[in-house]
């Protein structure tokens, strides 16, 4: 159905996008060109999403709040079918539905209004509307009419208010919404940004130079804070790609973190002050910043559908409302732009939590009345040019054209109005998700990047910044940018940008207090003014004041008047002189007349003629993207190829590395069972040579023990010897005869063996002397020998 | 890298450039002129551009945040043409601190006011003296006194505006950008008054040598 209502738009109103904002009409053909493809995109975008939403309450669900239970399809169907039956009806599946589609169907009344009012056919949005006027007529004061756009597009909380039919009197405006459950941990995870923040403000109270936390720092910080972080990745890619149109306000209060900002009733409380102090006298400053706002509010998107008197009435509620909670800021124009934009997406309590997060947090010191970080970022942005763009600066300083002049208008209004709406806002949606300024450089960069090469061939100052503000104005392919932003400059990070603020800050503070110094001059120099306009018929004393003051600058100004004046008529002369020349006076007229005719009749067919070639050399210019592009992306590939190639290369040699290394290790192998068999064998014959030493000593043992015997049997050999030796003395005796008989063949026997021992024993005595003193040697030497010899047998 | 990280820096390259700028890239019979509009906001600057510019007025235009651009060339009798390179300022007061960016090198100032409010006035008085101290020494500036259309509702005094220029030597007109009345004739004033390129270099150097 939205599709369709959009469709309906293109043809009705031609002149604004599909978000209702004011399209110039030099733009006009090629926003038709793509929104064809926004419409593709969209579609994609809102299936992704969907599908990432799903998958994301599955699984939170167990750990998380069971009143959650509703998938994000179901929910507006039920909502619908408790509260809101009419949207049913319409065959409007969607409670909370978009800014789109609703400025759509405001459209359509409009458009239908004239002719017929019976023809609201249509929907809730019409019915709201239809409610809310008479209300508006017979009252007239805004108090009473609180409807908002917003209150619209978020009718399910409040839907039995939405019965205005019953009610419409008492019917209280819903100014605040929680978002959908399907993006709670979206939002839990991201508001540990902005809490972790308030601590940090707690801490330092003075120091203001820290921005959110980056995703990923404030991720690695708290791990515990949910499965999200799996899920990141996915969730920044999805972002990148847009984040879908009715998931928008949400999707950018989940990232802000509107709901961990919230002071319960402190918007009411801020209103209420407003409201009351207008009686009273409020301060200076705030006075000051009221009236800007009035002056502001209708030049906010002048004539966008959904900004009628309800619409500006919040939009001032709200800047009212910021000014007073934060005076160091106030009201700055452009906070006017974004307030608006906020307001279009969602409800007003919500946009202003979003709002504050924005200025406060994402931009501060960017609003503030010196404008600090504005000027410090344009420092650094210029840097960053000169690092990734030295051609084109360089052409840029040939030309005398600052960088600043152009940049300083893209970051105050975070290029609301610079670049087409569906660029603006996908911008934004990166940019609200990193949580800090960063995406403001990489857009930057990336609009130079592509508009560059163009700027390159201009060939004064003014062609060089028209044809730069003619090309941002036609960034359309909103996809190209953001992933030329988001890819091209992954260099340009939160750490390096605050590096650089670090080195810039003090040149800015510098000027900043020699301004001040001579701003009490000013100050003296503004009442002077004053005083000249309320004392204008008392001229004598102001000129006396005006010389007190300003003292010696007097002679200067003379001198420098008197200057001008010598100029002047030098210039008068020069004029007379170059008159003298012509003839007749009545001829030069006639001449310069004809000649006046010519050139405004060239310079008409030159400005067609330039705009037909602005057209054709923009379009040249997106060709010669794409190509360039394409043959980027075929080089790419063919590098990518390449690498492959390289791959399989190595992939080969690897397996043959493998292949040797497997056969060294199998080599190895054999040689270390080899040299654990001869381990073994040298232990067996370790063992062996053991053994045999202990044979050995057993037998040195039995060797000793022979001897020991030897000993005794040659003392006793000698004892018998002396034996015998008494014997036969005692065989000379007569008595000795008789008993001798019986025993005689015994002493034979025994004289044999006693002279065989005999003889031994002297054979052996020479030797043995000399055995006793060489026995240590032998002994030791001999087992040695022996067991050589045995192992060379082997 | 020399990217110009201290101001001073930046200051001496850009009042290097005017003289180079307004008097180079340029011959006698097309001039190239860098113009800024400084005043309150609310007083009708962008309507003044657009209406010079593409003719038009538009009631409710936006806001201007920061700065824009436009750019115009108009013939004059003497066969000259000049190109007017326009900046457009934000009116806010606190914008005041980013001015410098675009009134530095600018050849002509153009102040504007609202007739039907005092405060804008003594604003314009503020601008001038701004520049008188901080801008080119030869910039040429014309107060303009907008709104001319709403007679009725008028709280600026005609001689006062014509004083105060008289004063500072400027040059001071009153035009309506929703009828369109004086608006040609502004720039083809201003464009009159420009120091011709000889002239103007002439000057250029005296003030260097001062």
């Amino acid at each position: 159905m939205a599709h369709f209502a959009l469709n309906l738009l293109h043809n009705l109103e031609p002149k604004r996008d599909s978000y209702g904002f004011a399209l110039r009409p030099q733009y006009a053909q090629r926003y038709r060109e793509y929104s064809s493809i926004y419409r593709e995109e969209e579609n994609e975008r809102s299936d992704k999403w969907s599908d990432f939403l799903e998958q994301l309450v599955k699984s939170s669900q167990p750990t998380s709040e069971n009143e959650h239970e509703i998938t994000l399809k179901a929910k507006p169907d039920e909502v619908g079918g408790d509260i809101n039956p009419h949207r049913l009806s319409n065959g409007d599946d969607s409670s909370r539905r978009t800014f789109s589609e609703l400025e759509v169907e405001t459209n359509v009344v409009r458009a239908s209004k004239g002719d017929d009012s019976s023809d609201r056919t249509t929907s809730g949005g019409t019915e709201i509307k239809e409610g809310t006027s008479p209300e508006r007529v017979s009252e007239g004061d805004d108090s009473s009419g609180r409807n908002f756009i917003s209150d619209i597009t978020r009718g399910h909380n409040s839907g039995k208010e939405l019965h205005h039919s019953e009610e419409r009197k008492t019917r209280k405006v819903q100014r605040w919404a929680e978002i959908r459950p399907s993006l709670t941990a979206i939002e839990e995870t991201l508001s540990s940004r902005v809490k972790k923040r308030k601590k940090m403000k707690g801490e330092q109270i003075k120091g203001n130079n820290n921005h959110l936390q980056s995703i990923e720092e404030s991720e690695l910080v708290d791990q515990d804070s949910s499965e999200l972080f799996s899920h990141w990745k996915e969730l920044e890619f999805l972002v990148q790609g847009g984040v879908p149109k009715d998931l928008r306000g949400e999707v950018w209060q989940a990232f802000v973190g509107v709901k961990a900002r919230r002071v319960e009733n402190h918007y009411e409380h801020l209103l209420a002050c407003n409201e009351s102090e207008e009686q009273d006298v409020p301060s200076a400053a705030f006075g000051k910043w009221k009236k800007q706002i009035e002056k502001d509010l209708p030049r906010t998107f002048p004539g966008h559908p959904a900004l009628d008197e309800n619409g500006r009435n919040s939009l001032r509620r709200l800047l009212l409302a910021y000014a007073r909670y934060n005076p160091t800021v106030g009201y700055c124009q452009a906070m006017n732009f974004f307030a608006g934009l906020l307001l279009l997406l969602m409800p007003e309590e919500n946009a202003f939590w979003a709002f504050v997060g924005i200025i406060d947090d994402y931009f501060e010191g960017y609003y503030t009345e010196d404008m600090i970080e504005s000027q410090v970022d344009q420092l650094i942005f210029e840097e960053l040019m000169r690092e990734r763009f030295p051609k084109l600066v360089n052409h840029l300083d040939y030309l005398g054209v600052q960088v600043a002049w152009i940049s300083g208008p893209w970051f105050l209004s975070i290029f609301v109005n610079i670049i087409p709406w569906e660029s603006v806002l996908r911008v934004w949606d990166v940019l609200l998700f990193q949580g800090n300024r960063v995406m403001l450089f990489r857009t930057a960069l990336a609009l130079m990047e592509l508009y560059g090469p163009a700027l390159v061939t201009t060939k004064d100052a003014g062609d060089a910044i028209t044809l730069l503000q003619s090309l941002t104005g036609s960034t359309f392919d909103s996809s190209q940018l953001v992933f030329t932003a988001c890819m091209g400059f992954l260099t340009v990070t939160e750490a390096t940008l605050r590096e650089l603020r670090e080195k810039h800050l003090p040149s800015v503070l510098g000027v900043i207090e020699e301004r001040s110094k001579k701003g009490r001059v000013w100050k003296d120099s503004k009442g002077l003014a004053t005083k000249l306009y309320s004392f204008k018929h008392d001229r004598g004393s102001l000129v006396e004041e005006r010389k007190d003051t300003q003292g010696s600058d007097t002679a200067a100004d003379e001198k420098e008047q008197l200057e001008s004046h010598s100029s002047n008529i030098d210039e008068l002369l020069n004029v007379d002189s170059e008159l003298d020349s012509l003839p007749d006076l009545q001829d030069q007229v006639v001449w310069l007349k004809v000649e006046l005719c010519r050139l405004l009749e060239e310079k008409r067919s030159a400005i067609l003629r330039a705009e037909e070639l602005e057209t054709a050399f923009m379009e040249m210019v997106q060709e010669d993207n794409r190509l360039e592009l394409n043959a980027r992306v075929e080089q790419l590939e063919k590098e990518v190829a390449d690498l492959q190639h390289i791959l399989a290369d190595k992939k080969e040699q690897e397996a043959a590395m493998m292949q040797v290394l497997m056969r060294l290790e199998q080599d190895q192998k054999v040689t270390e069972d080899a040299r654990r068999k001869a381990e073994q064998e040298l232990a067996a014959q370790k063992f062996e040579v053991h053994v045999l030493q202990e044979k050995y000593e057993k037998a040195m043992q039995s060797v000793a023990e022979m001897q020991k015997r030897v000993v005794m049997a040659e003392s006793m050999l000698e004892a018998t010897l002396q034996y015998e030796s008494g014997q036969s003395k005692a065989l000379s005796s007569p008595r000795a005869g008789r008993g001798q008989s019986p025993r005689s063949e015994n002493p034979s026997r025994k004289i044999g063996l006693l002279s065989f021992g005999l003889g031994w024993r002297d054979k052996n005595k020479g030797k043995s002397n000399a055995e006793e003193s060489s026995e240590s040697v032998h002994n030791n030497g001999s087992p040695r020998n022996e067991s050589d010899s045995q192992e060379t047998d082997r | 890298m020399g990217c110009g990280s201290s101001l001073p820096d930046r200051d001496s390259r850009l009042l290097g450039r005017p003289t180079s700028e307004n008097g180079g890239g340029q011959d006698a019979k097309n001039l190239r002129v860098k113009l800024v509009l400084l005043g309150d906001s609310g007083v009708g600057k962008s309507c003044i551009v657009l209406r010079f510019v593409r003719g038009q007025f538009d009631p409710t235009s936006k806001v201007t945040v920061g700065a824009s651009f436009l750019s115009q060339t108009i013939a004059l009798q003497d066969s000259t043409t000049v190109k007017f390179e326009i900046w457009d300022t934000a009116g806010q007061e606190r914008y005041a601190a980013l001015a410098p960016l675009y009134y530095r090198g600018a050849a002509v100032a153009v102040i504007v006011y609202d007739i039907t409010c005092p405060e804008s006035f003594s604003k314009a008085q503020y601008w001038v003296k701004e520049l008188q101290k901080h801008g080119s020494p030869d910039i040429v500036m014309a107060l303009v006194g907008n709104k001319a259309d709403l007679l009725e509702k008028r709280e600026v005094a005609i001689q006062d505006g014509i004083d105060y220029a008289d004063k500072n030597g400027m040059f001071f007109i009153e035009t309506s950008a929703k009828t369109a009345d004086n608006i040609n004739e502004l720039f083809e004033e201003i464009a009159k008054r420009l120091p011709r390129p000889p002239v103007s270099s002439d000057v250029a150097s005296q003030t260097a040598v001062r």
